[in-house]
């Protein structure tokens, strides 16, 4: 800008011929007259008097904060756009202004937003104090920056709510006024791997079968059942508690089959928490809430169709 | 602006799709079982009876490059049964050849 108000006269002149020179391409792809362009030239000069004059007034607000980088890049479009449509010069003017109060708001805006972010950092770390919540990811976090900052960002303005602000809004004021809200986070289910262990070559050992029965707040049978159904195999329960099933099975494999179940016979289907009942009613089970006392239908375990896997001849030799 | 809530919602677009023709009605259950060592069975139950389960067995075989058969069964009915751990296959295939949606098939099995 210092630049700019130095070199007043000169920078005038660049700016046209520059100008017309880009201009000439556009003026005869669209029209091609001569008269247009003498309007647009016009127009350039008021344009270019007019961007000085603004530059000054921006000089005079904002002295130590450098936009004016910014600035020259944001004009330089609108005056292109300004010379594209060839409108008469005082429709010009007119436009230039706006221009001027729009560049002039975006600063504002600008300073507006610099302090809201030393406002919202304090915030934020005081709400960690409060919550002390933990495990929050990265990008979640520059979520919260970004909709701290637009929710804060029209209150200076008059400018209409969008519906997202709004409803973020609303999510902050609830999590404020109520800390321990189950439905804000998710809770977590915490739970002990299952331990599974390979007894010889044809045989699966899952140790901390009877405890995991426990967490789960479920008959050992129950579980039992799903396991040997979904894996289409034979087990059993032995002398220590722990389950061996038949056929060669990894901890990851199991540990797929329990999340299956917990999902399917655990966790409540309508608000997810894991403080449900199984009951059995009239031959169906069903999962009945202690958190929201929901009541719903759980399918029934089924093995379906089993195919012969073990030699034919040996089963005809058993049977017979 | 407009108001978002005020948005055109057609309330019978589910009803429209539920509406168009198709056989597969009830899950499809894709189960696994072992064989000895380290060999596995893959088996299909419920696909729909309409559906001529043998022309669909000999395209299976011939996609996933496995040996497979169509076995009756007095409850379930048809049952395919291919050689093999195929029910990653055997889910895009039914899908991609519209015999059945994502949401009809049940994956068992580990």
């Amino acid at each position: 800008m210092a630049e700019e108000d130095a070199m007043f006269d000169p920078t005038l002149i660049k700016k046209k011929k520059k100008k017309k020179t880009a201009f000439d391409i556009d003026a005869a792809l669209a029209e091609g007259s001569g008269d247009a362009i003498e309007n647009v030239n016009n127009s350039i000069s008021n344009n270019v008097a007019d961007d000085n004059k603004e530059e000054d007034i921006d000089d005079n607000v904002d002295i130590d904060l450098d936009f004016s980088k910014k600035k020259k890049k944001k004009k330089k479009p609108f005056n292109m756009e300004e010379l594209e449509s060839t409108l008469p010069d005082g429709k010009d003017k007119e436009d230039s202004a706006l221009d001027n109060i729009t560049n002039q708001d975006d600063s504002i805006m600008d300073d507006n937003f610099d302090l809201d972010f030393s406002k919202t950092k304090k915030k934020k770390k005081k709400k960690k104090d409060l919550d002390e919540l933990i495990a929050e990811a990265d990008d979640k976090q520059d979520d919260k920056e970004n909709v701290e900052d637009s929710t804060v960002s029209w209150t200076g303005s008059d400018r209409d709510y969008t519906y997202d602000e709004l409803l973020n809004r609303v999510f902050e004021i609830m999590r404020d006024k109520n800390p321990d809200m189950v439905a804000g986070k998710k809770q977590k289910f915490v739970m002990r791997p299952p331990q599974v262990v390979k007894i010889g070559t044809k045989k699966t050992s899952f140790a901390n079968f009877t405890e995991i029965c426990k967490t789960l707040h479920r008959q050992p049978k129950h579980l039992l059942d799903f396991l040997l159904a979904e894996l289409g195999t034979s087990g059993s329960v032995d002398g220590n508690s722990q389950l061996i099933i038949k056929g060669r099975f990894q901890q990851k494999q199991i540990e797929n089959v329990l999340r299956r179940y917990i999902k399917e016979y655990v966790t409540c289907h309508t608000c997810r928490s894991p403080d449900t009942i199984l009951q059995k009613d009239t031959r169906l089970f069903f999962l009945q809430c202690e958190t929201c006392g929901s009541r719903c239908s759980v399918t029934s375990i089924k093995s379906g169709f089993q195919a012969v896997t073990a030699k034919r001849a040996a089963i005809r030799a058993k049977t017979s | 602006m407009s108001i978002q809530n005020l948005q055109t919602f057609d309330p019978f677009a589910d009803a429209n799709k539920g509406a168009d023709d198709d056989v597969q009605d009830g899950l499809v259950h894709i189960r696994i079982q072992q064989r000895n060592g380290r060999k596995t069975l893959t088996t299909v139950q419920g696909l729909s009876s309409d559906y001529d389960l043998k022309k669909i067995v000999r395209a299976c075989k011939k996609e996933f490059a496995c040996n497979g058969t169509v076995i009756e069964h007095p409850e379930y009915g048809e049952v395919l049964q291919l050689q093999g751990d195929q029910r990653e296959n055997i889910c895009q295939w039914l899908t991609k050849a519209g015999l059945a949606k994502p949401d009809q098939l049940k994956v068992h099995g580990f």
